[in-house]
């Protein structure tokens, strides 16, 4: 969106009608069900890519009146600001399209891409909602980085400087945080890919924190972007409207992030992935997203390879890919940890689903983002070849391979394999995988290719 | 469960609040003790419930909607129980999501959870100081308090009510402090000095009743 809406939405966060949070939250509850019910919106678990172009519709409709009824809560003020059908459709007719993430030769273009799309997928990497060790995360940063099929890097969030807790709102956050933007810089340039974007660094807990990673000497660049959060769910606050503001005016790319829970105040799939498509439209309204992290999550499990989440990436994401130009990514969360046959399967489910439903590939947060450390280039590479070999996949096809997937992993979900940790997995001089990682890695690959996925070679044919 | 309760735990199980007050009413005029209809139909309900949700068979608003039919009862109840000197609260606890820290979600699904089993919880809300939670503790009379927090760079926040309780002795002597939510583990919360930790909402529920009965 070009205009700046900025101003207004403090107006309205200021005027708009008063609720309690809690208020709020069970009016959303309630309503939701009741547009599934509208809508008819139905859920089959054993057909998680559907091939239904009027149910992908009917989501975004219900998500769209969702949006247009509940409006965005503002929690500074405990008001919602509202918007009228006709400001929220212009305003995605107006979202970005087409844009250049990161800059020179290692620039990228970011095209909006369409359900069983030819045009491959954005590839993110990086420590995806997963923190690292001060004494790993160069290291992790740079094994992404180093990954040919690799876009874009994200900064991850380390707990300490020098040794020391990081407290929020103190210099120990700023510094810090000025530290993980110049060592994801750093691995960047050490790569080779100067330029390459970066799209968050994500330790910072306030507003200072974030906008002083902001520096095109050492840090980030207005090619890079920083994530502006929304609060479960439809929730914003001054705080983040004001990162916002100074990345509007940087001219950096704002990428908006969301955690529908799956299970939460949505409810099951159909909500969650009503609630979703309202979360997107909420950060085209409030943020001015040049893209979104489609990042919806099990309430009780922290992971979306689930089938409920691989459903709610493939029904919402046709949604929102076949009635605006908005550009999303995901965040596969998995239930194994790394190092693990099960990780790089519940990657590739979600890599099908994801790519085939007009979504790009966002990066990987082995142990659902809860294990320190569970981060590494490998699954990145293993991410873009599922992704570029389902390009120009039909729905149908997909979701046999995503059937197929799921079956390899499944009943892992409930006792997950706990995996290794980066420096048990990847040597450091010279930096790459352990024979075991790497081993695990050719047969989890040669398994895919043998269902009829060619992951080795067609990747090779992606118009990148 | 006896036939006379299958109503009421329909009503539970649908978070429908006029039928569950109006059956439970009923029940208390056919001379049924609330104490028993807590302990023969309302427990039971909420465990099947509570097992659902552990299982995701059943979504966070129908939790919700069961734990605010049961509240709804518990205060028709309270005159009554109060004249017969009984009670029905499992213990008070005043819950927060520390400073700094805006996620609820966790925070509001243990809350649920606690009310589903009978504990009277009082909800503060996110990114709550240290002191506003000392103070509405003492104001609540509570036996816990229960702090979560999601982002890592949150925990040195729930630490710090630790430690403000640690060196209050009136209020270590009144309070046990249980914790949860994304980044806190149970080596994290041995080591802060927490009294209890709870890896999800069902092992929140065993905790806060561990606590309740653990000497001062």
């Amino acid at each position: 969106m070009n205009s700046n809406w900025l101003p207004e939405i403090v107006k309205r966060s200021e005027s708009g009608p008063f609720m309690k949070e809690a208020d709020f939250d069970m009016a959303i509850a309630k309503r939701v069900p009741e547009l599934i019910q509208e809508f008819g919106l139905t859920y089959d678990p054993n057909v998680l890519v559907p091939s239904d172009d009027d149910l992908a519709n009917r989501v975004f409709q219900a998500g769209l009146e969702l949006f247009l009824e509940m409006g965005a809560y503002n929690m500074s003020t405990q008001r919602r600001a509202l918007f009228t059908r006709d400001e929220v459709e212009e305003a995605v007719a107006l979202a970005p399209k087409d844009f250049t993430l990161g800059e020179g030769k290692d620039a990228v273009l970011m095209r909006h891409r369409g359900v069983e799309s030819n045009i491959p997928c954005v590839i993110h990497s990086g420590p995806t909602g997963t923190p690292c060790s001060e004494q790993f995360h160069p290291f992790i940063l740079e094994s992404c980085a180093q990954e040919p099929l690799v876009d874009c890097l994200g900064g991850g969030s380390i707990s300490t400087y020098m040794g020391e807790k990081i407290i929020p709102g103190t210099p120990l956050e700023i510094l810090g945080v000025q530290r993980d933007a110049a060592v994801a810089r750093e691995a960047t340039r050490k790569a080779g890919r100067p330029g390459m974007h970066i799209n968050d660094v994500a330790s910072p807990l306030t507003c200072a924190g974030k906008i002083s990673t902001i520096n095109p000497e050492w840090g980030l660049r207005p090619t890079d972007g920083l994530l502006v959060s929304q609060m479960v769910e439809l929730k914003t606050d001054y705080d983040q409207l004001s990162r916002a503001a100074r990345m509007k005016t940087v001219g950096m790319h704002i990428v908006d992030l969301m955690t529908p829970l799956v299970g939460g105040l949505g409810g099951g799939p159909q909500g969650t992935a009503i609630v979703t498509i309202a979360c997107h439209l909420l950060g085209v309204m409030c943020y001015s997203a040049s893209y979104h992290i489609y990042g919806h999550m099990h309430l009780l499990e922290s992971t979306d390879t689930d089938r409920m989440g691989l459903w709610i990436y493939s029904v919402g994401g046709q949604a929102l890919a076949m009635n605006t130009p908005i550009q999303m990514i995901n965040a596969i969360y998995t239930q194994a940890g790394l190092g693990t046959e099960e990780v790089l399967w519940e990657i590739a489910a979600a890599s099908v689903a994801s790519t085939v439903c007009g979504i790009h590939q966002g990066g990987v947060g082995a142990t659902g983002g809860s294990k320190e450390d569970h981060t590494s280039g490998l699954e990145n590479r293993f991410n873009a070849q599922v992704s570029h070999s389902s390009l120009g996949m039909s729905r149908d096809e997909a979701n046999g391979f995503v059937m197929e997937f799921l079956s390899h992993y499944e009943e892992s979900h409930k006792n997950p394999p706990p995996g290794k940790s980066f420096s048990k997995i990847y040597k450091l001089d010279p930096l790459e995988p352990t024979e075991e990682w790497q081993d695990i890695y050719n047969k989890v690959s040669e398994a895919i290719v043998a269902t009829g996925l060619d992951i080795r070679n067609k990747w090779k044919k992606a118009q990148r | 469960m006896t036939d006379q309760y299958v109503n009421l735990g329909e009503a539970i199980k649908k978070g429908d609040v006029e039928t569950g007050v109006s059956e439970s009413l009923l029940l208390v005029e056919r001379g049924v003790k609330p104490i028993e209809i807590f302990s023969e139909c309302i427990e039971p309900t909420l465990a099947v419930i509570g097992d659902q949700f552990s299982r995701l068979e059943i979504f966070l608003p129908e939790m919700i909607n069961s734990a605010e039919v049961v509240k709804a009862i518990q205060n028709e109840f309270k005159p009554l129980m109060e004249a017969d000197q009984e009670t029905i609260s499992k213990g008070k606890i005043v819950i927060a999501t520390v400073s700094g820290d805006l996620h609820d979600i966790g925070k509001n699904i243990v809350k649920a959870m606690l009310e589903v089993n009978g504990f009277e919880v009082n909800d503060l809300g996110v990114d709550v100081e240290t002191k506003t939670i000392l103070k509405s503790a003492r104001d609540a009379d509570a036996d816990i308090i229960a702090l979560s927090a999601l982002m890592i760079p949150s925990l040195p926040f729930v630490k710090d009510v630790i430690d403000f309780i640690e060196a209050n002795e009136e209020a270590r002597s009144r309070f046990k402090v249980m914790v949860g939510g994304g980044p806190v583990n149970r080596e994290w919360a041995d080591e802060a000095g927490a009294d209890g930790y709870g890896d999800d909402a069902i092992e929140a529920v065993d905790v806060a009743y561990r606590l309740i009965d653990a000497p001062a």
